[in-house]
């Protein structure tokens, strides 16, 4: 539903910031394909030389799909629950959502701040094969903190308003 | 413990007491493994929360686990790519005649696709869209269809090629090409099991049966049916003789798949493309989530050594080879109704693995034990993401179909005795053929 003013525009933000990621994982996907298949062919054919960062090359950027994919999994609600009570609705079901959003912005500040400690370790490090420089790859976590942020911020907003004025298609 | 401020035992009530209180919150299983790690993380004085961060990194930076979304992946192509229409044509003309034809059809494409992909959730997903409504047109009940397509989904764990070997394999260092051979059987085993149920369900409910299909339509379908089914030798077969890695085999299996849909049969195109690569990515991420903040909970368990002081209490029992391979079934049979398969794997495998070596079992035996009994899990709620998955393809409670589930699953529990009372199910093919693995 469209909103007006600031909200409005942190919700298509939020939005646009969805669609980039989501663009990001199928390239993540797509890309890991490669030089795990130029191993394989360079093993057993000359067409490709033997170069030794193809299999870290492929594990960092599994750790950059294990991170954007859990971004989206935020927005989306989609990460594993154990629901033992599964037919919550309304008022209930948005409060005890609220409680356990809690948990998972505690955790979300976990990654942004030690993350981000993480990162500050690796500024003049770099890989052992491929040498990349390893900062771009320890800062997949500062970043999925905060993007987690963001994202369970938007769900837990809605909540809210549905804890305030209860659900509107409710019979 | 030299200098902790944490006894085992407290650490043990926090680290466990937390998630579980956390679970029982609804907060996301891979959060509350995380967060439950947080007051030792705070309050040791040789450790602190960035430990969380970097097991978290150590996880996901594995070349084994790059198996989990090329897996995946192949099973996605699989079937926007139009092989699992060629997989159920062939299906009709082997198992059609059999009274419940069209179910018996479901449990036969489960093996076929167990033997192309590894993930039993995309078994699954994609099988409840294809059956669970034809079923009902059919006349079966709904609680029948939605039962059989999750209990089928099951054997996608266990026939290889299968993702939690590669993370048993991986976590437990125990040959992966040794346990895809050990898998073939109790596989087999379990889709011969689930037929003959299906066939009782039929006769007594009076299930239609399709005429017997002719020897033409038989090769026609075979001969289409070849190139996907291809797929599980070039796996398996290179995985066994060493060609490559279990992740290089997965990453063959969606070249193979990519050509198949996109040269041979030409039914994919770039919006399905699109659709697989998403799918995979998605749900790739969020099970291998799980397994970093899992292996964190697993690195702390580990530095309060609070296995060994579970151990203590179970070794004092001195159960023989049988009596473990049952008590470790009815360990993994309840923590798969709670915890999904690759933390229960990392947390409880890398636990019982001394237990089974202490009794005697053979590495290979005891993960196949192991994974049979985690892949049961699939099925049995709360957690069983099978059975969550085909409830909400057909939109139905868990409640209404968790009886025929149970029914369907009692014969199943016979295949695991077996395997429990007589290794040689699954070390008989290792055995056969390598008998490298077996060291």
């Amino acid at each position: 539903m469209p909103q007006p003013g600031a909200r409005g525009f942190l919700r298509r933000m939020s939005f646009l910031y969805s669609r980039v990621l989501d663009l990001l994982l199928v390239l993540t996907v797509a890309i890991i394909i490669v030089p795990v298949t130029m191993q394989i062919f360079a093993r057993f054919t000359d067409i490709v030389p033997r170069y030794i960062w193809t299999e870290e090359l492929s594990r960092f950027l599994l750790v950059w799909m294990i991170m954007i994919g859990s971004m989206i999994g935020v927005r989306e609600g989609t990460h594993f629950t154990v629901d033992l009570f599964p037919v919550l609705r309304g008022r209930i079901k948005a409060a005890m959502d609220i409680l356990a959003g809690l948990f998972v912005l505690a955790m979300a500040v976990v990654f942004l701040w030690w993350g981000w400690e993480f990162t500050d370790t690796a500024w003049f490090r770099i890989s052992e094969l491929a040498e990349l420089p390893l900062w771009t790859i320890h800062m997949a976590w500062p970043i999925a903190g905060l993007t987690w942020i963001i994202f369970q911020g938007e769900r837990m907003w809605d909540d809210l308003q549905v804890l305030i004025h209860g659900e509107r298609e409710q019979p | 413990m030299g200098g902790n401020v944490i006894d085992p035992g407290t650490a043990a009530w926090i680290l466990f007491g937390g998630f579980f209180g956390m679970l029982a919150l609804r907060v996301p299983v891979a959060v509350a493994l995380g967060l439950a790690c947080l007051p030792p993380l705070l309050i040791e004085d040789r450790l602190w929360p960035m430990i969380l961060v970097q097991e978290t990194f150590n996880a996901y930076n594995s070349f084994i686990l790059l198996a989990v979304p090329f897996f995946l992946l192949a099973a996605n192509l699989m079937t926007i790519g139009g092989i699992t229409d060629r997989l159920i044509r062939l299906s009709r003309a082997l198992v059609g005649h059999l009274p419940g034809s069209l179910a018996q059809i479901n449990v036969v494409l489960s093996i076929f696709f167990a033997g192309i992909s590894g993930s039993s959730t995309a078994d699954a997903a994609s099988q409840g869209k294809m059956f669970i409504e034809a079923q009902r047109r059919e006349g079966y009940d709904v609680s029948f269809s939605v039962a059989i397509t999750a209990v089928s989904a099951v054997l996608a764990a266990i026939i290889p090629p299968s993702i939690m070997m590669i993370v048993w394999g991986g976590v437990l260092t125990v040959s992966i090409g040794g346990l895809f051979l050990a898998g073939v059987i109790p596989g087999l085993l379990l889709g011969l099991v689930q037929m003959a149920t299906v066939h009782a369900y039929a006769k007594a409910r009076g299930y239609p049966t399709y005429g017997k299909a002719t020897w033409g339509e038989f090769g026609s379908a075979l001969f289409v049916s070849v190139p996907a089914l291809m797929t599980p030798f070039i796996i398996i077969g290179g995985k066994i003789f060493g060609w490559f890695t279990a992740t290089e085999a997965a990453c063959i299996a969606v070249l193979y798949a990519m050509i198949l849909s996109v040269i041979v049969y030409r039914e994919m195109n770039l919006k399905g493309l699109w659709t697989a690569f998403s799918e995979t990515g998605r749900f790739a991420a969020i099970t291998l989530f799980c397994v970093g903040t899992a292996s964190a909970f697993g690195w702390l368990l580990a530095f309060y050594k609070i296995p060994d002081a579970l151990l203590s209490g179970v070794s004092a029992w001195e159960m023989g080879p049988i009596l473990t391979g049952f008590f470790i079934a009815g360990v993994f049979l309840v923590v798969g109704c709670f915890l999904d398969a690759i933390p229960a794997i990392i947390i409880v495998g890398t636990i019982l693995q001394p237990v089974a070596e202490a009794a005697g079992m053979h590495p290979i035996h005891f993960a196949m034990v192991g994974i049979v009994s985690l892949a049961f899990g699939l099925v049995t709620p709360p957690y069983g993401l099978c059975l969550l998955i085909s409830c909400a393809v057909a939109g139905v409670r868990v409640m209404d179909v968790l009886k025929d589930t149970c029914i369907m699953l009692l014969p199943m529990l016979g295949v695991l005795a077996l395997l429990i009372l007589w290794p040689d199910v699954a070390l008989f093919l290792p055995r056969l053929l390598e008998p490298d693995f077996l060291k």
